[in-house]
């Protein structure tokens, strides 16, 4: 067979280029096909996959045992030291998949592929909100993973089966948040050696300078303050509050915190993106 | 119907350089055409612009009809781009390449196997569909970037350099690829610095220089402006020979080299060729060695740049 015998660009009716439920329809199909190109490579990298899945899992069980017997539990307000860490340790994962997820991204700069991409007939945010996607369903599995072992532990969710599918929207969440601003790193950057530098030097103080390991009220001041403007603060007490008391309505405040954090990041993402590639024709 | 590419004084600066002057491109549908010049001339910055992926400064290029900054959608939809480098694929094999850009490029979804095979086929890729890209040798991982480029039957099918840095072999796969023309009609611009590549494939030629077109038109055309054919004969009596055809309605100009050989000057070498090898019978005049040449595009290049173009000898 030829390829002039199948002659494509004719589509079918009812599926005009200009129709909305077509360019929805196409656009969902661009997402899923660069969606299913990162997972083929992570499944394809066993020891990626076996060690990304695990990693929480292990830093849970190593971090919880050990730390849990040098812990005042005045101070974090509960003797559920693992239930505490829970959150922490989820927010840790986001921030790690944020860095190693922007590599792609990366590589495709430098090897040109992002080139190749640009030349297709695709909207531009469909390469950041696949990864966007594939991030979610990779610490998605992750999540369930570690909440798994902290069940194993003697850790109960207070908010039962629902209050986990809280946690994974909040994981989501703050993913559009981490997942946004590497990108837009990726972009903005020169050379990856930028990027590593930048991301290894924000990524710690990021999480030293939020609520992961110690709660806000033992802070002194200006951590507390640093501490509240911190998007990831406002996922963990989403979660820990999940986890350990029960729905409280500062659960719903820290994810509008978060999704505006989403929504900015988001708008930054695209904003570099565009500058980055300003060279190229928007479209 | 439109041309398949239509320029006008497009221009393009990076900074103080300026890579592309008033160019003024004309690419009717169904050409083969090659745009050829040295290293830096504008190419890839031309080929960028008419990719959607640099927005010219000035000046206006259309793919198909349409405009690349006002309606590059239409132009992506209607371009495949082959990249001078190769496309990384990390650890996808050659077949989920094709299918994931055919996705991209929202094929059918039903459709979508078979002309990813169909694809594959073209380039002769499919018996190794199935092994990962890493494993594809420099030939391979190419053709897989033109089975991409014309996995949705692109109108115009855009290939820089595609015989850039492959061996001998792969070269001449890429070749009979174009040169076959299994793309059902499409258009092909071509980007080169190879002589031989643009005067084997393309029916038209641009030559570009310092981001201008010098001269373009057919490869024959431009080696007849440059001049005639040329008869070589080596023989013991030049002078006489010399005397016997100089008045032929065919003989533009004969010169006598180094070595004694003459050099005839011809418009046709095909109409000269019988008619010197009759006549030195005829007259008895014993001929050693008989030869022609034509002009190639290297002389085209020299009279109009005044550089010679062929830096590097092509194994072909």
């Amino acid at each position: 067979m030829t390829v002039e015998q199948l002659d494509v660009r004719k589509s079918a009716p009812g599926d005009g280029p200009d129709s909305v439920a077509g360019a929805r329809r196409r656009y969902a199909q661009e997402v899923l096909a660069l969606a299913r190109r990162w997972w083929i490579e992570l499944l394809r990298e066993r020891l990626n996959l076996v060690f990304s899945l695990a990693q929480p899992a292990i830093w849970l069980v190593f971090f919880g045992a050990g730390v849990e017997r040098a812990i005042d539990t005045e101070v974090i307000g509960t003797d559920d030291y693992i239930g505490f860490m829970l959150a922490g340790i989820v927010t840790f994962t986001i921030v790690g998949n944020g860095v190693s997820g922007a590599m792609p991204l990366l590589w495709d700069k430098e090897t040109g592929y992002l080139d190749r991409l640009m030349s297709m007939p695709i909207a531009r945010s469909s390469v950041i909100v696949s990864r966007f996607v594939f991030q979610v369903a990779q610490q998605s599995a992750q999540i369930l993973l570690v909440v798994l072992v902290a069940l194993a532990l003697g850790v109960r969710i207070a908010t039962g089966p629902l209050g986990l599918l809280v946690i994974l929207l909040t994981a989501a969440l703050l993913t559009m948040s981490v997942t946004a601003a590497f990108s837009a790193l990726a972009y903005a950057v020169p050379q990856h050696g930028t990027f590593f530098a930048v991301a290894g030097f924000v990524s710690l103080p990021l999480l030293f300078m939020s609520n992961a390991f110690v709660p806000l009220d033992a802070m002194p001041v200006w951590m507390e303050v640093v501490a509240r403007i911190n998007p990831l603060t406002y996922a963990i007490e989403a979660m820990r509050t999940l986890v350990l008391d029960g729905w409280e309505s500062r659960v719903a405040a820290s994810l509008a915190v978060l999704g505006a954090a989403g929504a900015i990041c988001l708008a930054l993402g695209t904003w570099q993106f565009r500058k980055q590639t300003g060279e190229r024709v928007r479209g | 119907m439109s041309p398949a590419i239509e320029t006008a004084g497009l221009r393009k600066a990076f900074g103080e350089h300026v890579a592309i002057e008033g160019l003024d491109l004309t690419v009717e549908r169904g050409d083969v055409f090659g745009l050829l010049g040295p290293n830096g001339a504008g190419k890839t910055t031309t080929i960028r612009m008419l990719t959607t992926l640099l927005a010219p400064d000035s000046g206006t290029a259309r793919v198909c009809g349409f405009d690349v900054t006002a309606q590059p959608r239409e132009v992506r939809r209607r371009i495949g781009y082959v990249m001078q480098r190769v496309a990384y694929r990390g650890l996808l094999t050659g077949r989920e390449c094709v299918e994931i850009e055919a996705a991209l490029y929202h094929l059918p979804r039903r459709e979508i196997p078979l002309l990813a095979e169909a694809a594959l086929d073209a380039v002769g890729m499919l018996p190794h569909a199935d092994r990962r890209w890493t494993t594809y040798s420099g030939g391979m991982q190419k053709r897989l970037d033109l089975a991409c480029g014309l996995l949705h039957s692109p109108e115009v099918l855009v290939l820089d350099e595609p015989s850039l840095g492959l061996d001998v072999q792969s070269r001449h796969n890429v070749w009979d690829f174009v040169s076959d023309r299994r793309l059902g009609g499409a258009t092909i611009l071509l980007a080169t610095n190879y002589l031989d590549e643009a005067d084997r494939l393309c029916n038209k030629i641009a030559i570009i220089d310092n981001g201008r077109v010098v001269v373009q038109g057919s490869p024959s055309e431009l080696k007849k402006a440059v001049g005639a054919d040329v008869v070589e004969v080596a023989t013991r009596e030049p002078e006489r020979m010399r005397r016997v055809i100089e008045t032929e309605p065919w003989v533009k100009k004969i010169v006598i080299g180094d070595l004694g050989d003459l050099h005839i000057f011809v418009e046709d070498a095909t109409v000269a060729l019988p008619a010197v090898m009759r006549m030195g019978l005829e007259h008895g005049i014993e001929l050693e060695k008989v030869t022609y040449s034509q002009p190639s595009l290297d002389d085209v290049f020299l009279l109009h740049t005044g550089r010679e173009l062929r830096e590097v000898g092509v194994a072909s």
